[in-house]
């Protein structure tokens, strides 16, 4: 999958990344890595200025700790976060339902 | 950071375009990358090639971490609800025959220049493709439309004292924006850290 195709949805992917606890940049990578099969074909360094665009927006926070001698910044999933990514598994959900109508015949989802 | 040549010179490269901070975090993702591949069994100058190239071009990184500064959003909101105040302010001017005040001639025409100076900045800010300018363009942006903001409220009330209803619209209008540029001011000094 390239990197075009996420347009829209990875902001979503990384906070679902977050939901079970909190990661620095590189195991977000790992999370997105092994949840996807590896089928993500994404420059992994452009995940960084992603969550800092997340964290600017107050959905997550991050903080600095030190490991094996090296500066790590960790990022944990905030309510708003919580709640923009329950927002956008809602939004998924009907819209990958409706697609899947379409594309694969049977009923459409109620618009309700 | 330990490593190949390869990781500190594309580190470098990095450097050159981001704060230090951002360069941190990055370059201990790169070296998880690095690690993860020596696991994998390969030889240091290739698990060092292929973590870079797992990693991405930094130009590519450096305009990401562009994209999302956040003195190019205040900029853009400044800059949005500058035709607003500007607005009111003319209109206050003209109702209240500007042009009679008994004020010096450079109390009109600074604040006209420091408006001109604002704008560059922000629209600078707004449009630059490189991370550190903007900050600096941004952060001047916030404090000169909150300065301009202050300056017309104390000037305008203390050259035409007659409580109007269009100068009661204009400073209500520039004390929104002053809280704007102060609230923004704060994320687009830590971004630019």
């Amino acid at each position: 999958m390239r990197a075009e195709e996420l347009k829209g949805h990875l902001d979503a992917l990384l906070l679902a990344t977050l939901e079970g606890g909190p990661r620095h940049g590189y195991a977000v990578i790992e999370t997105l890595r092994q949840d996807t099969g590896g089928r993500l074909d994404l420059p992994t360094g452009t995940i960084y200025p992603a969550l800092r665009r997340l964290e600017q927006a107050g959905l997550i926070a991050g903080s600095w700790s030190v490991v094996a001698g090296r500066r790590r910044r960790c990022y944990r999933l905030t309510a708003a976060g919580q709640r923009a990514l329950a927002g956008r598994r809602a939004a998924w959900r009907e819209f990958a339902a409706t697609v899947s109508a379409v594309l694969e015949g049977g009923p459409c989802p109620d618009p309700a | 950071m330990p490593g190949p040549g390869l990781i500190a010179g594309y580190l470098d490269t990095l450097s050159r375009q981001l704060p230090g901070q951002v360069v941190e975090e990055l370059a201990d993702g790169l070296e998880e990358t690095y690690r993860r591949h020596l696991g994998l069994g390969l030889a240091p100058d290739a698990a060092a090639q292929s973590a870079v190239a797992e990693f991405g071009d930094p130009e590519l990184i450096a305009a990401e971490f562009t994209r999302a500064h956040p003195a190019r959003r205040a900029a853009r909101r400044l800059l949005a609800a500058g035709p607003v105040v500007g607005s009111c302010w003319a209109v206050a001017l003209v109702t209240g025959r500007a042009w009679t005040w008994p004020v010096p001639a450079a109390a009109g025409i600074l604040p006209g220049l420091a408006l001109v100076a604002v704008v560059a900045l922000l629209a600078f800010a707004a449009r630059s493709t490189r991370y550190r300018p903007i900050g600096r363009a941004g952060a001047a942006g916030c404090i000169g439309t909150a300065a301009l903001d202050a300056f017309m409220i104390i000037g305008v009330l203390a050259a035409d004292p007659a409580a109007r209803w269009a100068v009661a619209v204009a400073v209500t209008a520039s004390v929104g924006r002053l809280g704007l540029s102060a609230r923004l001011l704060r994320p687009v000094l830590a971004g630019s850290g």
